[in-house]
């Protein structure tokens, strides 16, 4: 068997490698990213000199792609709430290497998400009305206090379990990187020294965190979905919006999480550590979420169906025969469909078949967005012809600029911080020692996968 | 000359001081004589009698459409904002009800378009109006369950940034803690692991 201080000097130089070690490529993908975002701000200034007519959004269909976007990123960031907080509740031991990576996906998606929010206002001075005459009664407000507080918590989320990690940085970097770098891990370490006392305090506030984030997290895409139903509008008119939006957050966040993993995993040589068994069980997670958002698709659209009250079948009828039917049917088939096809057979049951069938989610989310954003407000209140959207140069190129920043941030992120949670991989590796080491009675390992899971 | 241009600046003076005071439109084919409501206060409906006779007094016209008019501002567009219409009685008489909903002075006219013109017969007036400005619809819908309001909103809020401060509470006590210990500079990776 390995010395252990020998893994753990391995597994400290990993961890710490993308830190200490810059190569040309992450320049060459840096300048990259803020040409987009450069790109992107262009096209907002041109929208804040002429205003929103230089989207495609009009007084009919007034949402378009900016607010499809804010709903995207709000449900990408449950990934870290799920992967981190659940996983962490529930003492799934597997979760330790992925769960600075899907805190880190929380935090950014957030800051992302909620930058289209003010983008969509068309004048960002005009969010102080949202504080001046804001009214607690309107699900606007609910919407800013819900991912205020979330943000918040998963800022503190993100941080806790951080801070012996950073200790090590403040140490073991000492004279190795910049100083305001040393200066910046000494602050956020808060004088970690490791004893029982710090130990006891640390884990007493991850706890409280853990189990105050996820029901946060279930209001903020709860909320995010009243902002549609509590609208009077025929496509929106669903009991079941809240709980529809929670899944396909989940989701979505779950994709993405994966597909952060895989390019980490193959930039940052952390086979080590993400290992097979990881994508394999996200990709149950993928695939049991797959069938829950099946399910709500058929509950949804086979009780208003049946009914089709007034409006309704104008929906219907765009959704899945003209107008929008290309984007519903991608969303079925290369969301809901594929996936759990993908995960659940044998033969694709691998890293790149989970990572395919993440990347088809994650597009097809987006796509759900759209279309649930657009063909809501198409539907018409009065005996009119309908209205017609689509994004213009300045929308597109905002978006582009959104996931560039959501990419840079995540960049700089694992530049800075470590993206391996450091001491919690050291203890579930000592606790899988111990239980191989101890009579098999009991184990707190993960089984492993069923169906091979070898590439 | 000059005392024929004074003659007549004193003629048109005359004719608009009458027109404003009087309330009342002499035209072609009608009369329009306008009785405004007296003081009238924000939020409490108020109703103009306006009568309608021919030309010569002699005749009242009725079932004519009268259009009640205010000048308004609303987001940054100045403009006639139509209040209400009414028609004509037998004895030429309607009678058109406004609910002033700001304070101030306001400005308003009747109209009138006979079938047969191309410019409509009017008249205007100005209406004080008295009281503040403020909310007057007040929603009745909705079901009113005692106790479930806002403040168990509020309640849920000031909860979860209280329990979000007991949290930063610790850090700060984590910190407090790694003042008080005295160790090694170096912190080795036994040292750091936590038992979260």
């Amino acid at each position: 068997m390995e010395e252990v201080s020998v893994w753990r000097d391995r597994l400290e130089q990993t961890a710490l490698a993308p830190i200490t070690k810059t190569s040309v490529w992450y320049f060459v993908w840096v300048a990259a990213l803020l040409a987009i975002i450069g790109w992107g701000l262009y096209a907002y200034s041109v929208q804040l000199r002429d205003g929103l007519v230089e989207t495609g959004m009009r007084d009919r269909i007034s949402w378009g792609l900016y607010i499809t976007t804010f709903v995207f990123f709000i449900g990408i960031s449950h990934a870290g709430t799920l992967i981190s907080a659940i996983l962490r509740v529930s003492q799934a031991p597997w979760r330790t290497p992925i769960t600075r990576m899907a805190e880190f996906i929380t935090v950014v998606a957030l800051m992302c998400g909620a930058l289209f929010v003010i983008i969509d206002l068309g004048r960002p001075d005009r969010l102080l009305n949202v504080i001046i005459h804001g009214r607690w009664q309107s699900p606007i407000i609910w919407d800013v206090l819900a991912i205020t507080t979330y943000l918040t918590a998963s800022t503190a989320y993100l941080f806790l379990p951080m801070i012996p990690d950073l200790a090590l940085l403040r140490d073991r970097l000492a004279g190795r990187v910049s100083r305001w770098r040393i200066w910046l891990y000494s602050l956020l370490s808060v004088r970690w020294k490791g004893s029982a006392e710090q130990k006891r305090s640390m884990g007493s506030a991850i706890t409280v965190a853990m189990i105050l984030i996820i029901p946060i997290a279930v209001s903020v895409h709860t909320v995010v979905s009243w902002i549609f139903a509590m609208t009077l509008r025929a496509p929106w008119n669903s009991t079941i919006f809240g709980a529809f939006f929670v899944a396909g957050a989940l989701y979505s966040g779950v994709a993405a999480l994966i597909i952060l993993m895989a390019i980490l995993r193959k930039v940052y040589h952390l086979e080590e550590y993400l290992k097979v068994k990881h994508f394999i069980y996200l990709g149950y997670l993928l695939a049991t979420f797959a069938l829950i958002m099946i399910y709500a698709n058929i509950s949804e659209f086979t009780v208003t169906g049946y009914k089709l009250e007034a409006g309704e079948e104008f929906h219907f009828r765009q959704l899945f025969l003209n107008e929008y039917a290309g984007f519903f049917w991608f969303y079925a088939l290369a969301g809901l469909v594929l996936p759990p096809l993908l995960i659940l057979m044998p033969w694709t049951r691998n890293i790149w078949g989970i990572v395919a069938a993440s990347v088809l989610v994650v597009a097809a989310m987006y796509v759900e967005r759209y279309y649930i954003v657009v063909t809501g407000l198409r539907v018409p209140l009065m005996p009119y012809d309908p209205s017609s959207y689509s994004p213009s140069w300045v929308e597109i190129s905002v978006v582009a600029a959104g996931f560039a920043l959501f990419a840079l941030l995540i960049t700089l992120f694992i530049k800075i911080f470590p993206i391996i949670a450091v001491w919690e991989v050291v203890e579930e590796h000592e606790s899988e020692e111990l239980s191989s080491a101890a009579p098999p009675l009991v184990t707190q390992s993960a089984p492993e996968p069923a169906g091979g899971g070898n590439l | 000359m000059k005392s024929l241009v004074g003659v007549g600046l004193a003629a048109v003076i005359l004719a608009t001081t009458v027109f404003v005071v009087g309330g009342s439109a002499e035209a072609a084919h009608v009369d329009l004589n306008v009785a405004p409501a007296g003081e009238l206060t924000v939020g409490s409906p108020a109703e103009t009698q306006v009568t309608l006779l021919t030309a010569d007094g002699a005749r009242p016209v009725a079932g004519a459409v009268l259009t009640l008019y205010r000048e308004a501002s609303f987001a940054g567009t100045t403009g006639e904002v139509e209040m209400g219409r009414a028609i004509t009685d037998e004895n030429g008489v309607a009678v058109l009800s406004y609910e002033p909903r700001a304070a101030g002075e306001h400005q308003m006219r009747v109209e009138y378009l006979p079938t047969d013109a191309t410019e409509p017969e009017e008249a205007t007036w100005s209406q004080s109006v008295a009281g503040t400005t403020h909310q007057l619809h007040q929603s009745t819908s909705g079901i009113q369950v005692p106790g479930l309001n806002v403040w168990i909103l509020m309640a849920v809020l000031a909860t979860v940034w209280t329990i979000l401060l007991s949290v930063a509470l610790r850090v700060i006590a984590i910190a407090r803690d790694g003042r008080e210990v005295d160790m090694p500079e170096s912190v080795a990776l036994e040292d750091v692991k936590g038992t979260a």
